[in-house]
């Protein structure tokens, strides 16, 4: 029984690491735009069918393929803002919304159409697939990878935004950006780093989704994109360590919903997340560590 | 000569004007004074000197330059600084850090050495350096608006109401501070509604109505006398 | 009644006389094929126009117009469905207080019941989420979809879960459709019309600013999301009974996009916007259709909806009704050049 529980905490705290860094991702654009980015779904996908094609069809390296697909969802960041974001600067905030959500249906239906309708199977390398037994509990390399990638990441992205100047000027721009203006900050370098940050971190964690569920879909980005943004409600809007705090909490519960009720309830997974994120917004819509924004 | 020149500003929201025909100047060195009644244009006029509110016409010249076109973080580089209404510190940032961000835009060494000079004149500020800024007082918390405001190095310093929700001991303590560093050689140009703490204070007053400037003169030509109270209270 | 009412009704009535003649004319001219599409229209036009309610005057982002739609199709159908045929398709028999087991309902209380149990669950996320910043609602809404859809797959005793419901009976028609939309047109106007109307538009402008005027936003939100809700419960309804057959994957994000695109590129915050956005994109997508199953490039319409609505986002947002306004006031304008000066003289009396 004891090694059930630890088990599932273990679970826990893998799939709450992924989901905080996909909370990190999406909240590194949220806290400076209020923007809920849909497409940072999208770039999850994205990471994940790069990975695909650079470790199973091209056979590539994977510290290098690492590289590569860093470099690349951070230039697709920079030109999704510069193609579909940058002109609605100023507007209202539902067309950036909407405009995003546009983005993710390319996004998706590019996929679809250039890749598959028909989900692939994720192979990472053979080295991830190791798995360990301690004390009865089983973990894989993967897990491993996931829980170590995410912390490091977590941390240098703190360190980032509160040692460097560029970071400051991203907190202060969070906070008020016509008063970062009046600090002689450029705000338009601001957002364009967020994307290129965020989007780096999207498709990492695609990897990560992908080597942890065995299998990559067009349509994939939909919940992660979902589950990034409940994550960051329950955390607290607007808030970095609240953002990977609800990521971790939601991983979490999840593993515990699907331990503790009977296998048939499996699929209400995804309603389940959902309704948690009603009863947060019922009882304490700022979260967890949020600021008081203007509701 | 005028470190900075209006001349025949106007300035709208939309349809609505906000200044009309606005024309002055300020001397190097001056502490002057715009007032007047709740929604006069007081507060325009430092937004659009400082560049964030666009004029419909009008010139802005500042040293002898045409800044009418230039951005506002470029004036800001230039030299022109505004400390906004309500302060609009960063609350979810540390004392230290605020400061570091009023000097965002200055590539020079001197940081270091500004950094000592504000914490001089506001010790408060040293004391929670590291504290964050939400946690402040009303009164450090204008405190710590000025001081970021100074680590810009500016020249000619904007205050929008500075007196604004503070209790009255702190305002003229707020308000010697700003005579300390007019004394340092940095111009202010401030907007207030409580004209009593001005009156000895500035060396020029201007006096707006309705986006117009109505009056202008030394506080002793302008403060007494029929016209202020019209000024203030209407025809 | 004044006579500027009237007037306005009857211009109401003789559109909607015009409207019912022309699909007179279709049905008796054209094609079997081609009257499915425009019966499908149809329903996506009240879908969108319920939608423009939320989204185009009130200023909120709804994302869930497919659950409500879901929770139309479902409650109506599983009233409707044909008492001799339940057990055969595995489906409940009513209970007593909806009629008993040897009853089933007619068309028309069943879709009203379909949209109110719409705007019943339309009220509940409202009340949870109206009173928080847009784009909490638009995920919400969001959740609230995948909920319905989950339960839908779920709850495999009441609605068969991902099998969906086959064989609804054929009740819903183009005369059915249309007369639908054109009372739901009647309503959104009649309601803009008035000092809802006015609230609402004030919201979507700007919410602060409402409130200083003293309108209560959150109940007006609520009022827009409710009445839109059940129009979308109605169109559910319809279709299915049109198409005759509901899978819960059917209403899923793919089809609130439907729905959001039609709406922005036919115009929101218009009355004729919804109808040309579900006309345009409809025809594009059967128009589309066979070159997607001839190459084989599935996703194809999507992505070109997509690319579409990112070009209207950033160059068009008013969309096509949006354009139309755009060119008879820029030939107005041409016309009556003279009138512009009177225009400013008058202002400037105003504004001393």
């Amino acid at each position: 029984m004891l090694t059930y529980i630890a088990q599932q905490m273990v679970n826990g705290f893998v799939l709450g690491s992924m989901y905080a860094l996909l909370a990190l991702g999406m909240t590194v654009v949220y806290g400076i735009l209020r923007l809920v980015n849909f497409a940072h779904g999208g770039l999850v996908t994205i990471g994940a069918f790069i990975f695909f094609y650079a470790l199973s069809v091209l056979k590539i390296n994977f510290v290098v393929t690492l590289v590569l697909a860093v470099l690349s969802g951070a230039c697709l960041g920079f030109l999704l803002d510069f193609v579909a974001y940058r002109k609605l600067r100023g507007g209202p905030e539902v067309a950036l919304l909407i405009t995003s959500l546009g983005v993710y249906i390319f996004i998706e239906n590019i996929t679809k159409l250039l890749a598959s309708p028909q989900p692939y199977a994720f192979r990472p390398p053979p080295l991830f697939l190791q798995r360990f037994t301690f004390k009865g509990i089983i973990f894989s390399n993967t897990d491993i990878f996931i829980v170590i990638a995410a912390v490091v990441i977590m941390v240098t992205f703190a360190v980032f935004v509160k040692r460097t100047k560029l970071g400051i000027a991203m907190r202060a721009t969070a906070e008020r950006i016509e008063t970062a203006r009046l600090m002689g900050i450029n705000t338009n370098k601001v957002i364009v780093t967020a994307f290129v940050l965020g989007s780096a971190i999207a498709t990492i964690t695609g990897f990560m989704w992908g080597a942890k569920y065995g299998q990559i879909s067009y349509d994939m980005g939909f919940m992660a994109g979902v589950k990034a943004f409940v994550a960051t409600v329950i955390g607290g809007v607007g808030s970095i360590p609240g953002a990977m705090v609800g990521g971790f909490l939601l991983g979490f519960a999840e593993i515990l919903l699907v331990g503790a009720l009977p296998a048939g309830f499996a699929e209400y997974r995804d309603a389940f997340v959902f309704t948690i994120l009603l009863i947060v917004l019922l009882l304490r819509p700022t979260g967890l560590m949020g600021r008081k924004e203007a509701l | 000569m005028s470190l900075l020149k209006v001349n025949n500003l106007h300035v709208a929201y939309g349809k609505i004007p906000a200044v009309t025909d606005l024309s002055f100047a300020v001397n190097d060195g001056q502490i002057v004074a715009l007032v007047g009644a709740n929604g006069a244009g007081k507060s325009t006029v430092l937004k659009t000197i400082v560049g964030v509110v666009k004029p419909i016409s009008g010139s802005i010249f500042f040293s002898g330059t045409d800044i009418t076109s230039w951005s506002a973080d470029r004036r800001v580089r230039a030299g022109i600084v505004l400390v906004p209404e309500g302060r609009q510190i960063f609350t979810t940032l540390s004392v230290y850090e605020n400061l570091l961000v009023g000097a965002y835009h200055r590539r020079d060494e001197q940081l270091r050495h500004d950094f000592e000079w504000v914490y001089t004149l506001f010790p408060v500020l040293k004391e929670r350096a590291h504290q964050t800024a939400g946690t402040l007082s009303g009164g450090e918390q204008q405190m710590l608006a000025l001081g970021r405001a100074l680590m810009a190095r500016p020249k000619l310093l904007l205050l929008d109401e500075p007196s604004l929700g503070l209790a009255p001991l702190v305002v003229r303590e707020i308000y010697q501070m700003i005579t300390n560093i007019c004394k340092t050689g940095i111009t202010v140009l401030l907007v207030e509604q409580n004209i009593n703490i001005i009156i000895h204070l500035v060396d020029y007053v201007y006096v707006m109505q309705t986006g117009e400037l109505k009056l202008h003169g030394t506080p002793q030509e302008v403060f007494t006398g029929e016209d202020i109270k019209r000024a203030y209270l209407g025809g | 009644m004044n006579t500027n009412f009237l007037f306005k009704h009857l211009k109401f009535l003789a559109t909607a006389t015009i409207c019912y003649g022309l699909l007179l004319l279709a049905n008796y001219t054209l094609d079997r094929y081609t009257l499915y599409i425009i019966a499908l229209i149809g329903i996506y036009a009240i879908a969108t126009s319920s939608l423009n309610l939320t989204n185009g005057y009130t200023g909120l982002f709804s994302l869930g117009h497919a659950g409500f739609m879901a929770i139309g199709a479902y409650v109506s159908t599983l009233l409707t469905f044909p008492v001799r045929l339940r057990i055969a398709y595995n489906l409940p028999l009513l209970p007593r207080f909806l009629g008993g087991p040897e009853f089933q309902w007619p068309f028309l209380p069943a879709l009203i019941m379909g949209g109110l149990m719409a705007a019943i669950g339309a009220l509940l996320v409202g009340i949870t989420v109206l009173r928080l910043r847009g784009h909490y609602l638009s995920v919400a809404s969001l959740g609230f979809m995948v909920i319905v859809t989950t339960l839908a797959k779920g709850l495999k005793d009441i609605t068969r879960g991902a099998a969906g419901i086959q064989a609804i009976p054929h009740y819903a028609n183009l005369w059915w459709i249309y007369g639908w939309l054109i009372i739901t047109v009647y309503v959104i106007w009649r309601l803009l019309d008035s000092s809802y109307g006015r609230a609402m538009l004030a919201i979507r402008e700007s919410e602060i600013a409402a409130q200083a005027q003293g309108i209560n936003v959150t109940y007006y939100k609520i009022i827009a999301f409710v009445i839109s809700a059940f129009f979308a419960g109605v169109a559910g309804g319809l279709y299915a009974h049109f198409a005759r057959s509901i899978r819960p994957y059917e209403f899923s994000f793919s089809m609130t996009f439907y729905v959001v695109i039609m709406l922005i590129i036919g115009g929101s915050g218009t009355l004729l916007g919804p109808i040309i956005g579900a006309t345009t994109i409809t025809a594009l997508k059967y128009a589309l259709k066979p070159i997607e199953e001839g190459l084989k490039i599935y996703g194809l319409v999507e992505v070109i909806y997509a690319i579409l609505l990112i070009v209207v986002m950033l160059w068009w947002p008013q969309g096509i009704a949006g354009g139309i306004t755009f060119l008879k006031v820029l030939l107005l304008k041409r016309k009556k050049g003279g009138e512009e000066n009177v225009r400013i003289s008058a202002g400037k009396a105003d504004g001393a």
